[in-house]
């Protein structure tokens, strides 16, 4: 009877074993990492507010804390006016995209265009809002069509009152054909415009330029050469530096801050903050003293947010701010006071 | 036999039966490909180490064509020396006009038609005069499950995707003939498996056409390379249960571990990316079809600085 009992345990234990055998290995997964809400994570407290996108829904990061101020609807890169009152940003939808205007609060306040068609080739796109310095105007990048070839769809620069019963909308820049377009707007308040130009090569290389554009259909000057590879500029508030991402016929860009001329058109020595990372959409701090960014976290996966000083001689220490977020790259942070 | 070995010997079993059930889909996935030995002309050089040639394919599988009629619309010779970390990718413009083995001249797309991995092998063997190790081949759902089950990839997409006729031949309970509209925005991304597979498939607003695209599809290989290594082999399983019958190739089990295990020792500054622009090729009109004309002479030289 004894002996039964032994032999019957000993079975169960190696039963236990095999499923043990078969857990542990399903331990030793490297897996995906895991993804949570900025609202799930804390960082440590900065100056004034910073506002990202994850999955369609705006955050404001304050006082080391993420609140959600806007559902997940397809909502994305939300930018501030200057008077500290409002937000502009894009709402995705499956086949065009649409302007808004959001308090704070993300209460949305209202609709400034109206992108929707039945006919799928008829809607278009309006990406990158910015309101103007003296917050009358928003620019932004649009889908204007070209009525001779309806495989052509190239981004240009379009500014529009920031009133949602105006209607008149001025085209500012005119893209290279079959590039996509220009992007990243940032009106001045000399009037003028900084923006990203895409060209392509007879090597068939993609050139990315940062443009100044002094009025709307002007022709514009580049402000960094075509094989530094320069796309998404960000400024500071008092325009006397420039954040870009600086590609530098690398696999992984740079992160820069150079001074800004624009006088002369033209920009100082660049700074390497972040060298050879996959990082985009660069905003500054309100004091313009450090940059918010996005960048993988150490391990790969989605977009999170890091901040970096600006002014420094030595090379400045990152800091990521919260973890395991999944942010919407295209969405610059956007930080107010 | 004492009764200490045969309980030690119930327990290793045992624990063989629970790694064998885990490795389960693993074997089964690799059950419902195609052996090397089966397909002419395939035969994997052997050594753990031994530089080797994979000829990547990827075909449109949507309900549009009938499964054994399917074109490729991608394919990417890639060369991998394990010992010196470098690796190669040749992409070959799917409308390149050459001689396709037993059928006559046609698009070199059209050789996986006719013929399936033998025939888009033997094209490519005998056009290019390279030898090839293995194949492997995905389809749209293929690609868009593997890329998920990685987490996603990261790349810098170099310029706005555009695109207002993009097939919608993925979205359940549409017509595979509907579209819709494509805009994959600049800038470092995150892109799951349907932006991803977006990226690297959309054409028509790109002024490089499908050349334009097999850039992207390198960049978006790279990508999945880098998420990649970052996984191990206890990650296949759920992998291959995935992707079981989405991806068929011709590498063995040893052959994919390896591949996994040196993933993430490669540096992407060392993978060598190679398209097929003029002079290297030119456009064309034979039959009434638009095609790539190659230019041989400048093609094989090209190509037997890499791939013997």
């Amino acid at each position: 009877m004894k002996r039964a009992f032994i032999s019957a345990g000993l079975v169960v234990g190696m039963l236990a074993f095999g499923v043990g055998v078969y857990q542990a290995a399903g331990f030793l997964k490297a897996g995906r990492a895991h993804v949570q809400k900025p609202n799930q994570t804390t960082g440590p407290s900065l100056q004034g507010s910073i506002y990202v996108v994850q999955a369609g829904a705006i955050y404001r990061y304050q006082h080391g804390t993420f609140a959600q101020i806007t559902s997940e609807a397809g909502w994305m890169q939300p930018a501030a006016d200057p008077q500290g009152g409002q937000l502009v940003a894009v709402r995705r939808q499956a086949n065009e995209s649409d302007l808004f205007l959001l308090e704070r609060s993300g209460r949305v306040d209202a609709q400034l265009t109206h992108n929707g068609s039945s006919a799928i080739e008829l809607n278009h796109w309006t990406f990158y809002p910015r309101f103007s310095p003296d917050g009358s105007r928003v620019f932004y990048a649009y889908d204007a069509k070209d009525p001779y070839n309806s495989f052509r769809v190239d981004l240009a620069i379009f500014a529009s009152p920031a009133d949602p019963a105006a209607t008149r909308s001025v085209q500012w820049t005119y893209p290279n054909q079959y590039t996509g377009g220009d992007v990243n707007p940032i009106p001045l308040r000399s009037s003028g415009l900084i923006y990203t130009k895409f060209s392509i090569d007879d090597q068939s290389k993609v050139h990315s330029q940062i443009w100044y554009q002094a009025r709307p259909g002007g022709p514009g000057v580049a402000l960094t050469d075509s094989a530094a590879d320069c796309p998404q500029p960000a400024l500071s508030a008092d325009e006397h530096l420039l954040a870009m991402v600086c590609m530098n016929g690398a696999r992984a860009p740079d992160l820069v801050a150079a001074t800004f001329f624009p006088a002369t058109f033209s920009l100082g020595a660049p700074n390497i903050l972040v060298k050879g990372q996959l990082v985009g959409s660069p905003s500054f701090a309100p004091d313009g003293k450090t940059l918010a960014y996005l960048g993988p976290g150490t391990s790969g996966g989605g977009f999170q947010l890091w901040t970096v000083p600006v002014a420094q001689s030595t090379a400045p220490t990152p800091r990521q701010i919260g973890s395991g977020l999944d942010l919407d790259a295209t969405s610059a942070p956007v930080w107010v006071s | 036999m004492p009764r200490a070995l045969i309980v030690s010997a119930g327990f290793l079993l045992a624990g063989l039966l629970g790694l064998g059930a885990y490795f389960f889909p693993v074997f089964q996935a690799a059950g419902s490909t195609v052996s090397a030995g089966s397909i002419p002309g395939l035969e994997p050089q052997r050594g753990s180490n031994a530089p080797f040639t994979v000829l990547l394919l990827g075909s449109d599988d949507d309900a549009k064509f009938p499964p054994d009629r399917l074109n490729t619309q991608s394919m990417i010779l890639v060369r991998v020396d394990p010992s010196a970390r470098q690796a190669t990718m040749l992409s070959i413009p799917r409308d390149l006009w050459v001689p396709i083995p037993n059928e006559g001249p046609g698009k070199i797309s059209t050789a996986f038609q006719l013929g399936g991995p033998e025939g888009a092998v033997a094209a490519v063997e005998s056009n290019f005069r390279v030898h090839v190790d293995d194949y492997a081949w995905v389809g749209l759902n293929g690609l868009v499950k593997l890329i998920d089950q990685l987490g996603g990839v990261n790349v810098t997409v170099t310029n706005p995707v555009m695109d207002d006729f993009y097939p919608s031949d993925l979205t359940a309970g549409s017509s595979p003939y509907d579209y819709y509209r494509v805009a994959v925005l600049p800038g470092a991304a995150h892109l799951d498996g349907v932006h991803a597979l977006q990226y690297v498939r959309s054409r028509h607003g790109d002024i490089r056409g499908d050349f334009g695209r097999s850039e992207r599809q390198q960049q978006v290989l790279l990508a999945i390379k880098a998420q990649a290594s970052h996984f191990n082999v206890a990650d296949l399983p759920t992998l291959a249960k995935a992707l079981n019958s989405e991806i068929k190739t011709s590498m063995g089990l040893t052959r994919i571990r390896q591949v996994i295990a040196i993933a993430g020792q490669f540096d992407a500054a060392k993978t060598h990316r190679v398209v097929l622009l003029p002079p290297y090729t030119s456009d064309g009109v034979i039959a009434g079809q638009d095609v790539v004309i190659p230019n041989w002479d400048q093609i094989l030289p090209l190509v037997h600085q890499t791939f013997p």
